[in-house]
Parts: structure tokens; C-alpha cells; sequence
């Protein structure tokens, strides 16, 4: 069922995608500048999340510590610029430094998610993340700590609308490049692993092959996107590496749905848009302030009573739909007659 | 010498506090399969539960119990209306248990405020005693550390006992190694889970209310901060056993206390190493090694 539902596009979705990506590239032309470095930040968002979701969408690993791959991008690009020059070369080191370093610890965790399992995958990852904060926290001379590193950023990252746009072609590669992995033979063999691994294993699928692949691209994505984060900010502090960056990216692909991929784009969407709207309402109320308390809320209701997320109605949806005419197709009968029946 | 004495002690006793959050971790995660993600939350409210109680009454003891009963109250609303949804699917009980932390935690921030609390020491584990050893020198006994190694020891016998000589016990022990044997036998597992996860619950705000007077200042990250040096004590000791999490929280807190001594930069890396190493080598614990010696001289 999945495997059918990733190969069928149809026509009017490709029609919608296009024109919201139209709606997209006029952003900045029409908007101010806080909303068009909302956007981007909402693009940038979605690709650390739709990485996020290969691994607990398609190979069913969950990653306590994603905030490694956002953090330590960004801390690249800021430590590289500040310490040996704003330039483009240095943006190239950050590159390749951020994707071994991803990679490393791709290799890390794949290694012990092979030999552990689920649980304690997820206690490791926080553990890991949690030291890489303490050490940003404890490098204070280069790092700044909790106070933060600001840096200029080369041009054209310097301009907002060169920004935008550079977030919205990065978007676009990292979602093409995810979507052609998920369909490779490799992206199946994923589902095979989240569905029953045991099954795959039998089918003689070397598993921990496919999660470490899975690892490395998701991490390596993760990190790149973290590369972006730290050009759209110009600034970077340890809260880029706290458990609620990764909360944030579970959220996100959670609510676009698990396992769609382009679900963590709408999720991303409606989640930083909702953050926005209540940090505007710390005037109406105090409570507000504590935003975290309605996102934490948020978050507990969609894994209790919308597991699927959006998208995941949208696909069941399509499903049933498809379904039906397949129904009335192998019936013969005219559509009138068979729903009289 | 006198120096290592002190540092030693000093470890000991918060192993204690490792011991109340990692042991109740490791048996929920043994009988549910289930880790708390918001153990820690639970350890933050028996904190600020604690420091209310203890400034309303002056009564250390109430503070205590008080802790007690709201780690036992929320464990139960968590375990009854959240975990219970979701058992057999481990990916949505770990985002679950993470997203009731979060709440939970945002929560404190609410009603206490986001900024560090002072809490005093009751007076009568206020002392402090220097003892002098012949030709070491002097060893520095904080009276209230003292009262930590004797809760954790007595936690740990009476824990102990539950477990393995009353029917209670048995039923946890053999819900831990077959939980759909044990309802097949009639027993209501679901029971157990809940008051299983409620008891851990209060013994992860006992740890938050033992917590409160040592470090005298207490704030909403706490619970995050002791959860994972809990994680790392449940996967040393070897994941739902109670006496493997009482060697693990003693190794485990003897080993921060020296290394933050001695080697303070690599205090928070050295815990992780070695549970990273553990999960690679033996994702069965460090001290099943102490059972299956045990195994092996029994045969």
C-alpha cells in the first residue's frame, strides 16, 4: 500500500506544488522583512525536519539528540567565520567540516542503534547532544557559550532576498535528493526495517547497512541544513543544540505526518508560524510567555489521537478513493447504481 | 588521601539520589518496556514540592512526604492517562513520556518562575563533621550527605525485600520476564503497571526532595540534568534490574566525583563514553557480569 501510494502523483498535486512555489518566490517581493526571514527560516526548518523524518518516518529510528546536526552546522559557519575570516572558501570548509562531522556520528549511532535497539538508541542520542552543549558551554573562549557568537556572513547570504532565495533552492535540492533516496532500492528496504525488521532480515537485507545509510543521509541533510540556519541567523548560541531543536523536528514532521516526507514542509510551516503567533500573545497574557507549555501540548495530542499527521489523512484519503474506483472499475457497473446498492 | 576519603563520600551519597531515579527508571523500563522520558519532571516537582511543604510547615519530614505523594500523584495521571494508550509502540511512548516532560517542566516555570530557588537545610542534618584520621589527614562529613547513604541503603534493602520476598514482588520479578504469561495466569498486569509506574514516580520525587537541601538551590533544569545521568546508571547496571542500578549509581557517582575532581573538562564526556562503549560491548549491562558469575558458580 505504501509502496504504491510513493510512486502515484497525480496531476493536480504536481499543479499545487508548483503554484505554491510561485506563491513562494513572490514572498519576498510583497512582504516585509520579518516574514520573509520567517519563510526562510520555515524552509530551512522543514529540510532539517524532512531529514529528521527518514529516520523516524522511513527506517524507525528515533534520534534524541538531532539537534547535533542543526547545532553543529550552524557552530561551524560561526566559529570558521569568526575565527579565520567571512568569506566564501570559509562557507566550503564549513560544508565539508559539517558532513564529516555529521557522518561521524552518523557512524556512532548506526553502530550502537545495530547492536542496542530503539530505547536505547533514543537515551544515547540525548546523551550525546547533551555533551556536545556542555562542551560549546565550556569552549567559551571561542564559542561565547549561552551568550551566543554573532558574525557577519558573506555576500549574497548577507542580503535577505538572496537569503530567501538560496533557502528555497537548498529546500527544493534536499527534498528532491530525499524523495529519489526514499524510492531507491535502499529507501525501500527502509520501510522494510521499520515494518519488521526481523522480516527483512530474513528476506536477506543486511539491516544495519540500510539504517547506517539512512543515518548517514539524514545526518549529513540535518547538518547542511544547520549550515543555513547559521546564514539566515548570523548567530549561534547552545540553545541550537538543546533537546528542543530535536523536539521541534519531531514536531514538525509529526504533525505533516510520519513517513510522507513532504508532510515535515506543512508541518514545519504551521508549527514556526504557531510559535510566532504565541510569542505575539505574551502581551495579551503572561502565560503566554511560556510558550513551550502549548507547544509540549500540542505535541502530546497529535502522537495520542493523530499519529498520521496531515499528510497521513490526505494519503489514507487517496487510499480509500483510489480504492473505490479500482472497486467500481473491476464491478463494471455505472458509479450511480453500485452506491444505490 | 584524606582528599580521595572525602571525594569518595561524597559520591556515595549522591549515588543515593542516582539510585531513587535510576532504579524506579530501570524497573518501569524492565516490566512496561516503557523509559520515562519525564522521570525528571517528576524529580523537579518533588523539588519545588518539597521546598513549599518545608517553607509552609517547617517540617522537614512533611516536605518529604509531601514530595512523595505528588511524585506519586502525577506518575499515576501519566501512567493511567497517557502511557497506558500507547504500550507496545515504543516509538510513540518515548514522544509521549518526552512531550509530558516537556509540559510538566513548563509547568514548574509557571507557577515557581524560571529563575534558581534557594532551599535550606533543615537544622538538624545542617552539621558538618571533620574527622581526623591518624596520618591522612582529615575527612570532611556533611551530616546531610550522611542522611542520603542512609536512605539510599535503607531504599535499597526495602526495595530489595518488595521484590524478592513478598507476592508483590514476585508478580513485578515475572511480569518483568513474561508480562502476557503473568495475565494469562489471571493476575491484572495493568494494575501493576500503574502503581508500578506511580511508585516510581514517588521515588523520583523523594530523589527531587533529597536533592533540594544538598544543592540548596534548585531550578527547572534539574530534572533533565539528573534523568540523564540516569539513563547512563539503567544502561551500566543493565536495563530492569534493581540491584544492577545500585552498583551503577555507586560506580556511576564515584566516578563523576573524582573525574570532576581531577579532570574537571572531562566530567559530563566521561559518563557517555562509557555508556556509549557499554550499549557497543554489552548492550546487556555492565554488572549482568556479577549475575552470570553468580549463575555460573551456582552450577
Amino acid at each position: 500500500m505504501i509502496l504504491q501510494r510513493l510512486d502515484t502523483i497525480r496531476k493536480i498535486e504536481v499543479v499545487i506544488i508548483v503554484a505554491l512555489a510561485i506563491v513562494l518566490l513572490i514572498v519576498p517581493h510583497v512582504a516585509g522583512t520579518a516574514t520573509v526571514t520567517m519563510v526562510s527560516r520555515i524552509m530551512i526548518f522543514a529540510v532539517f525536519a524532512m531529514s529528521y523524518d527518514i529516520l523516524r518516518g522511513y527506517v524507525g529510528v528515533i534520534h534524541l539528540g538531532y539537534a547535533l546536526f542543526i547545532g553543529g552546522g550552524a557552530y561551524f559557519v560561526g566559529i570558521l567565520f569568526t575565527q579565520f575570516g567571512v568569506g566564501i572558501p570559509m562557507l566550503l570548509l564549513a560544508v565539508v567540516g559539517t558532513s564529516v562531522y555529521s557522518a561521524i556520528w552518523a557512524l556512532i549511532v548506526g553502530k550502537i542503534s545495530g547492536k542496542s535497539g530503539m530505547i536505547a538508541t533514543a537515551m544515547i542520542t540525548m546523551a550525546f547532544a547533551e555533551i556536545m552543549r556542555s562542551l560549546m558551554t565550556s569552549w567559551f573562549t571561542v564559542t561565547r557559550g549561552a551568550d551566543g557568537l554573532p558574525f557577519r556572513v558573506p555576500p549574497p547570504f548577507n542580503d535577505r532576498t538572496m537569503m530567501f532565495y538560496a533557502s528555497f533552492i537548498f529546500m527544493v535540492i534536499m527534498a528532491f535528493l530525499l524523495y529519489k533516496f526514499t524510492k531507491s532500492p535502499t529507501g525501500r528496504v527502509w520501510q522494510a526495517v521499520r515494518e519488521n525488521e526481523q522480516r527483512a532480515i530474513f528476506l536477506g537485507y543486511n539491516t544495519n547497512r540500510a539504517r547506517t545509510i539512512a543515518l548517514l543521509v539524514a545526518s549529513v541533510v540535518g547538518g547542511l541544513s544547520g549550515v543555513m540556519f547559521g546564514l539566515l541567523n548570523r548567530f549561534v548560541n547552545t540553545d541550537l543544540l538543546d533537546m528542543q531543536m530535536t523536539i521541534n523536528a519531531m514536531l514538525y514532521s509529526l504533525i505533516g505526518g510520519t513517513g510522507t516526507l513532504f508532510g515535515a514542509i506543512l508541518g514545519s510551516a504551521l508549527v514556526v508560524y504557531f510559535q510566532n503567533l504565541l510569542l505575539d500573545l505574551r502581551g495579551v497574557h503572561f502565560i503566554f510567555e511560556r510558550w513551550l507549555l502549548f507547544i509540549g501540548a500540542l505535541y502530546i495530542v497529535v502522537v495520542m489521537f493523530m499519529p498520521r499527521g496531515i499528510m497521513g489523512f490526505y494519503y489514507d484519503w487517496k487510499d480509500k478513493r483510489a480504492q473505490k474506483k479500482r472497486l467500481l472499475q473491476e464491478a463494471k457497473l455505472p458509479p450511480q447504481l453500485n452506491d444505490e446498492a | 588521601m584524606a582528599n580521595i576519603l572525602t571525594l569518595l563520600f561524597n559520591g556515595i551519597s549522591e549515588g543515593a539520589l542516582y539510585f531513587l531515579m535510576a532504579s524506579s527508571l530501570s524497573i518501569i523500563l524492565g516490566l512496561m518496556g516503557v523509559v520515562n522520558f519525564a522521570h525528571g519532571a517528576l524529580f523537579v516537582w518533588g523539588a519545588y514540592v518539597f521546598r513549599m511543604v518545608f517553607i509552609q510547615t517547617g517540617s522537614f519530614f512533611f516536605g518529604i512526604m509531601a514530595a512523595m505523594v505528588a511524585g506519586f500523584v502525577i506518575g499515576f495521571i501519566f501512567e493511567k492517562l497517557f502511557v497506558s494508550r500507547v504500550y507496545g509502540n515504543v516509538g510513540a511512548q518515548i514522544m509521549i513520556t518526552l512531550g509530558l516532560s516537556i509540559v510538566f517542566t513548563e509547568l514548574i516555570r509557571v507557577f515557581w518562575g524560571p529563575t534558581p530557588l534557594i532551599v535550606t537545610r533543615p537544622e538538624f542534618l545542617a552539621g558538618v563533621s571533620h574527622i581526623q584520621l591518624g596520618g591522612v589527614g582529615t575527612v570532611i562529613i556533611s551530616h546531610y550527605r550522611l542522611f542520603l547513604i542512609i536512605v539510599g541503603v535503607v531504599i535499597a534493602i526495602l526495595g530489595h525485600l518488595l521484590l524478592t520476598k513478598t507476592r508483590i514482588g514476585m508478580t513485578i520479578r515475572a511480569g518483568v520476564q513474561s508480562g502476557e504469561m503473568v495475565s494469562a495466569l489471571g493476575i491484572n498486569i495493568n494494575l501493576y503497571f500503574t502503581l508500578v509506574f506511580a511508585a516510581g514516580g514517588a521515588l523520583a520525587g523523594l530523589g527531587g526532595a533529597l536533592f533540594a537541601p544538598l544543592s540548596q538551590s534548585i531550578n527547572p533544569e534539574i530534572g533533565n540534568m539528573f534523568q540523564l545521568d540516569a539513563f547512563i546508571v539503567v544502561v551500566i547496571g543493565g536495563m530492569g534490574s534493581f540491584m544492577g542500578s545500585a552498583v551503577g549509581s555507586l560506580f556511576i557517582a564515584i566516578m563523576i566525583a573524582l573525574i570532576g575532581w581531577y579532570v574537571p573538562a572531562l566530567s559530563s564526556v566521561a559518563p557517555v563514553t562509557i555508556m556509549a562503549l557499554v550499549l557497543i560491548f554489552r548492550p546487556q549491562g555492565l554488572f549482568s557480569l556479577l549475575g552470570l558469575l553468580r549463575q555460573a558458580v551456582k552450577k
